[in-house]
């Protein structure tokens, strides 16, 4: 199959989510012999699709339908699955990995796609392994025991209110057991949500049955021990003295990119390994990182300042396989020597959306602006520093509340709770940089019972009553007026109900009201 | 002349009608001058009457009410017509008009070769004419380059069907069986407009509150959800492909796939089912538009309503229009669809299905038999040595002289006047300056050729950049058979004598056959050919072989495939799928394209479509006083909140324009359609031609062109007067 006497070798580690979607790209390549591909992966399991790991974790959801590659395709294509392996170390002056099993694995490019970890804080117990009862949600293992407890109907304690810890919360007390989250500002989401927004928030889970703690940061932990005399979790005890049973703690503390790889080749790090716009590390060109575990900034000039780079990865998985899939045809490109690819888009603000049933929350970019910020008024016309404009709507009674901060009417970041179309819709406008309309109110009323409207009156003049031949109530009217005072007379006369016929009792209808309740109204329009 | 027993002229229903002959009225009867001139305008007047058909049970919409009026029309063309040196036509006879036309096809390939000749047809065309058109330039003209106006209509969701079910009947069932269903999904279509008594078959899924309406605009179909019917889904154009994998993805996550039905009746599903993982609900509503709940409530609707047709037979149905599949990606959006439909378990059962809704009067026909320029007769494909030498023995002919594949629509108009493309074009019952997409390149094109002849009853403005226009008989004045949307081969029937100087194209192609000094024969009588199809199509997917107009005539229900010996084939895929393997094949897709560019000072997508009193590039419906009144100019419909954005008013003049052209029309402004969306409709000449402004980026698989997302910037102009 192959003409390419020296195909490039490709190695990747990591074999989650964005891997997978880099090992689907890339397969043309390799099926054409141009690249050879070796996947070293630490879970000896199939890439899966982790963002639904909460719903499988309360039983909403298959093992099946968290699937997301065909690992038998990719194999068949040609491609070296080594799962259950893991690289020990970067050999950059041999251009070779080291791998758990001793042996080297030599690359022209390496792409390091290990994602994140789970943050465990540290409380006052003896370290990992972490003690029976307490659990973070990353892998399915994790889920395994998520899982074990919700289907007991336990009482399972969140630590940490990120999107991840109400997730789970809201789906685990949809699912029958008991949840309470605790964390430690006034808000939950707190860097996704507004204090409104996070507000409403809050009330809606309490409304579906989460236990909110607020302002509560977790101190220590206290057990009771199993019948086999080992420490199982018991209640976590919190800086104010309060203690909040429970049966499984949930650490939902955030994650943190595995760099320990990058870091040990003596690559740039900062909340992720240092990659440049294209990818590739800030140290070594041959290597690069995607998804989870990659923090994307423009490399420094010689000369710049020293200082690292602030922002970091997204944790969202739309970024990571957008560069997945930038990544793969890049390298198609200058493998096979063709054309120029196109620059990775500038990553733009991650839309976060709360996956929960009947709970509704979406946010974007910056949500921190407040109407009265700065008035808009006090800069001039023309001034280059076009001020953030922000209109609100917050109805906490019924659960709804929504934040638009635009810049030039176009959003710059917007928060929306409880209304499921307007958040669909600013989604479609933020995603574009698209012009709001002027009159904001009009997102509003997407979510109102008046948005599908049953055409205002029945008998307005303007309304069709017969579809097939266009005849409205209007026609019928006047034909009425005309002497056509039948069902029959007025499909002669005007056509109506002479296409499917559906509409002759509509005509009788309208018959009646003109003809019968207000006489010869009908032509006076 | 007696009743003709015959079917409506314009869409892919064909609601059956019956055409009376007028009495001469008395002032006809006068011999005088001007009363002769008056005579023969109302020569060939008959009166329309709705036939009761399992279709329209009777009914039928405006524009078939109002058909028998162009018979007589006064525009209509009645002799052939010459172009002069000072671009004027002249009258001709028809020996001298095909004598110069047989000429300029000799002479182009003899200098060019036979690939400079090329022919372009329509879906309106009967399966005689659609087959000899194939059969023409294959063997008369010995040219590969055929294609016609179905590429812009059922290509996409062809190819889908073909790729997923091994065949592509539009309805694998008949429409009257819709009637029965408790859930009918409508996916970019707006029948109630397009074939409104179609909409009697929805009846039953209104009654049970179960028809759903995926539309960017609030269109009369839509609308027919109102009041507990069902729901309208109101998505961003071009997201309908994340929405159905949305919607799959859903469906298996809640557990509501048919696994059973996957495992005993088709392959594919595990890489399907990896493949919308990635669409999990979020997702697909931050890409369309659509919110959650709602994408929960249909998935759940659809399983039920399959649930409900195991029980009672009174299943669920999911029905892709247009609005879907004319895509660049409409054949993965079919096929999505698709995939939908077997993960649910709808196809080749009793009580539920998937079909695409043909658009054109013989849509279906027009694309079985060899108008396609990868097709031989009965859906065979040209470039299998099997299919060739079957054809070829039909046609009497050596199978090598038959040619390969040629180019697709786009492509072919595409080739006009290029180097190595096409210096000599004939066009038969299509309008391509108003329909192709692109318009303006098309119509610069069409001026490059050496020679264009054209066949129609009106100067469409194609015809009108002819060298050679060719009067042709309308519906009432021929006799052939259509292939409707469900399959059902029927009879067009003459009805009235077809003015003195206007021929069939089935006389002219003979005539023109003869004057090349073709192999082959090539009849005149719809009947003749007919048998000849039907011969041709033996042992193909679209089988007719036994078929014929003394069967048709006895008004037996026909539904193809229709080998000899079988009564026919009204539901499809009941035992087998038509794959070697027997199953349904499903076919995981990407989809790759994300969104618009910022909608930012006047940008917007803008939609095309049909009106109610139109009917495709409306040659014949503007032409029709009633029609034309009601609607008489293209209209801009767009938002009120858009409208105030851009300072337009109701009924003001806009601009609809982008770097292929401009569009001058009135504005509609109406809270009917989503605020990042406007539409035209596709049926107007001059410069509210909405396909001036269509991209020709054609679909990978199927060709059919991106007519239903197109970036425009719309402004309003100044004053209303400032129009001219």
């Amino acid at each position: 199959m192959s003409e390419h006497l020296n195909p490039e070798r490709i190695v990747l580690v990591g074999y989650g989510p964005v891997g997978a979607r880099f090992v689907d790209e890339l397969l043309p390549l390799v099926r054409a012999g141009a690249a050879t591909l070796t996947v070293v992966g630490a879970e000896s399991a199939d890439a899966y699709n982790r963002v639904l790991i909460a719903e499988y974790a309360v039983g909403h959801a298959d093992r099946d339908t968290l699937e997301i590659t065909d690992p038998l395709a990719a194999r068949g294509a040609g491609v070296h699955l080594r799962l259950g392996l893991s690289v020990t170390a970067i050999l950059r002056s041999r251009r070779s990995v080291s791998l758990s099993d001793g042996t080297l694995l030599a690359y022209d490019r390496l792409v390091l796609a290990t994602g994140a970890r789970a943050n465990v804080p540290t409380l006052d117990t003896s370290g990992a392994p972490l003690p029976r009862g307490v659990t973070v949600l990353r892998d399915l293992d994790d889920a395994q025991r998520v899982l074990a407890a919700v289907t007991a109907g336990a009482r399972i304690v969140v630590l940490g209110a990120g999107v991840l810890g109400m997730e789970i919360a809201l789906a685990a007390a949809d699912a029958g057991a008991e949840a309470c989250v605790v964390y430690h500002g006034e808000i939950p989401m707190a860097r996704n949500l507004d204090r409104s927004g996070g507000s409403v928030l809050a009330q809606s889970a309490r409304r579906s049955g989460v236990t909110m703690v607020n302002h509560s940061r977790a101190e220590s932990l206290l057990f009771h021990q199993d019948d086999d005399g080992v420490d199982r979790f018991d209640a976590l005890i919190c800086a104010d003295g309060k203690q909040i049973h429970g049966d499984l703690l949930l650490l939902s503390c955030g994650v943190g990119a595995r760099t320990e790889l990058a870091q040990l080749a003596a690559l740039p790090v900062s909340t992720g390994i240092l990659v440049d716009e294209n990818l590739a590390s800030w140290g070594d060109p041959r290597i690069y990182a995607i998804g989870d575990c990659a923090h994307v900034a423009p490399a420094p000039r010689a000369g710049d300042s020293t200082a690292l780079p602030s922002g970091g990865p997204s944790g969202l998985i739309g970024p990571g396989w957008r560069q997945a899939d930038w990544l793969a045809a890049r390298f198609a490109a200058e493998v096979l020597g063709r054309g120029e690819a196109l620059p990775l888009a500038a990553s733009m603000s991650a839309v976060v959306m709360l996956k929960a049933e009947g709970i509704d929350v979406v946010s974007a970019g910056n949500t921190g602006a407040d109407p009265w910020d700065r008035a808009v008024d006090e800069h001039a016309a023309g001034c280059s520093g076009a001020p953030l404009s922000v209109s609100q709507w917050a109805d906490p009674e019924h659960g709804r509340y929504v934040k638009m901060v635009t810049r030039d009417g176009i959003l710059e970041g917007f928060v929306c709770v409880g209304m499921p179309r307007t958040a669909a819709e600013l989604t479609l406008l933020f995603e574009r940089g698209s012009e709001l309309p002027f009159d904001r109110s009009v997102l509003l009323r997407y979510d109102g019972p008046d948005y599908e409207p049953s055409a205002g009156s029945s008998f307005a003049l303007d309304a069709t009553v017969c579809w097939c031949n266009g005849v409205t109530v209007g026609a019928i009217a006047d034909s009425a007026a005309a002497g056509n005072t039948s069902v029959a007379c007025i499909s002669t006369a005007t056509r109506a109900g002479t296409g499917c016929g559906g509409c002759k009792m509509r005509i009788g209808d309208v018959l009646e009201h003109f003809v019968t309740a207000e006489p010869a109204a009908g032509t006076a329009g | 002349m007696p009743v003709a027993r015959t079917h409506c002229p314009y869409c892919a229903l064909q609601c059956a009608m019956t055409l009376s002959p007028v009495e001469m009225t008395p002032v006809a009867q006068v011999a005088d001058s001007e009363a002769d001139a008056a005579a023969s305008v109302s020569r060939a007047a008959v009166t329309v009457t709705g036939r009761d058909f399992p279709t329209n049970r009777g009914g039928l919409c405006k524009k078939g009410w109002t058909s028998a009026e162009l018979l007589g029309s006064p525009d209509r063309i009645l002799e052939p017509l010459l172009r002069q040196a000072d671009g004027s036509f002249e009258p001709a006879s028809w020996s001298d008009a095909l004598d110069l036309v047989a000429a300029k096809l000799r002479e182009t390939r003899a200098q060019h070769g036979a690939d400079a000749v090329g022919a372009f047809g329509g879906g309106g065309l009967t399966n005689e004419k659609a087959y000899q058109l194939g059969k023409f330039t294959r063997v008369a003209l010995g040219s590969s380059r055929i294609d016609y106006n179905g590429r812009f209509c059922m290509s996409s969701a062809a190819a889908a069907g073909d790729r997923a079910f091994g065949l592509d009947r539009g309805l694998p069932f008949r429409v009257d069986e819709l009637d029965a269903a408790d859930t009918i999904l409508i996916l970019g279509s707006n029948v109630a407009q397009t074939m409104p008594p179609f909409i009697g078959h929805l009846e039953g899924a209104r009654a049970a509150g179960g028809l759903v309406v995926v539309d960017p605009r609030r269109t009369a179909t839509a609308r027919l959800t109102d009041d507990g019917a069902g729901m309208h889904v109101q998505p961003t154009p071009g997201s309908d492909l994340v929405l159905l994998l949305g919607l799959t993805h859903i469906v298996i996550a809640e557990k509501l796939a048919d696994l059973d039905y996957l495992t005993k009746r088709t392959t594919g599903f595990d890489a399907v089912r990896r493949s919308v993982s990635q669409w999990w609900p979020t997702r697909a509503a931050e890409q369309t538009g659509v919110p959650v709940w709602q994408l929960r409530e249909l998935a759940r609707r659809l399983a039920a309503g399959v649930a409900r047709g195991a029980a009672t037979g009174c299943g669920t149905y999911i029905l892709t229009g247009r609005g879907v599949e004319q895509h660049a990606d409409g054949t993965d959006t079919a096929t999505a669809a698709i995939n939908l439909s077997l993960v649910l378990g709808l196809v080749g059962t009793t009580h539920s299905g998937y079909g695409t809704l043909t658009g054109q009067g013989n849509g279906q026909g027009g694309r079985e038999h060899g108008q396609k320029c990868d097709q031989l007769p009965g859906y065979r494909k040209i470039n299998d040595p099997a299919a060739r030498a079957h054809v070829a023995g039909v046609w009497g002919v050596d199978p090598d002289s038959l040619p390969g594949i040629g180019l697709p629509a786009v492509e072919l108009l595409s080739s006009l006047g290029e180097p190595g493309g096409i210096r000599c074009l004939l066009v038969h019952g299509s309008n391509v300056v108003v329909s192709a997409p692109n318009a303006d390149r098309v119509h610069a094109a069409l001026k490059t050729l050496d020679f264009l002849v054209v066949a129609d009853f009106f100067f469409s403005e194609t015809a009108v950049l002819a060298d050679v226009v060719l009067p042709v008989t309308q519906w009432a004045e021929e006799e052939g058979t259509m292939t409707s949307l469900e399959g059902r081969v029927i009879r067009r029937r003459l009805a009235v004598d077809a003015p003195e100087g206007v021929r069939s194209e089935l006389w002219i192609w003979q005539e023109l056959a003869r004057r090349l000094d073709s192999a082959s024969t090539f009849s005149a009588e719809a009947s003749e050919v007919f048998d000849e199809l039907c011969r041709a199509s033996e042992g193909g997917l679209a089988d007719y072989s036994g078929l014929s107009y003394a069967l048709l005539d006895s008004e037996e229900p026909a539904f193809w495939p229709y080998p000899v010996g079988s009564t026919g084939t009204p539901r499809l895929f009941q035992h087998d799928f038509a794959h070697p393997d027997g199953r349904a094949h499903l076919v995981p897709v990407t989809a790759r394209r994300r969104g618009a560019p910022a909608q930012v000072g006047g940008t917007l997508t803008l939609i095309t479509g049909r009106l109610l009193e139109h009917y495709q590039s409306g040659t014949q419906t503007r032409r029709v006083r009633e029609l034309a009144d009601a609607q008489p100019e293209a209209r801009l419909q767009l938002h009120p909140a858009t409208a105030e954005q851009l300072g337009i008013s109701d009924e003001a003049w806009v601009e609809v324009s982008n770097d292929r052209g401009a569009v001058r029309c009135r504005a509609q402004v109406s809270t009917d359609i989503r605020v990042d969306t406007v539409f035209l409709p596709f049926h107007f000449a001059g410069d509210q031609r909405a396909n001036l402004l269509t991209d020709d980026e054609t679909d990978p698989v199927s060709g059919m062109p991106e007519f239903k997302k197109t970036t425009v910037r719309v402004r309003a102009l100044v004053e209303a007067g400032a129009h001219v």
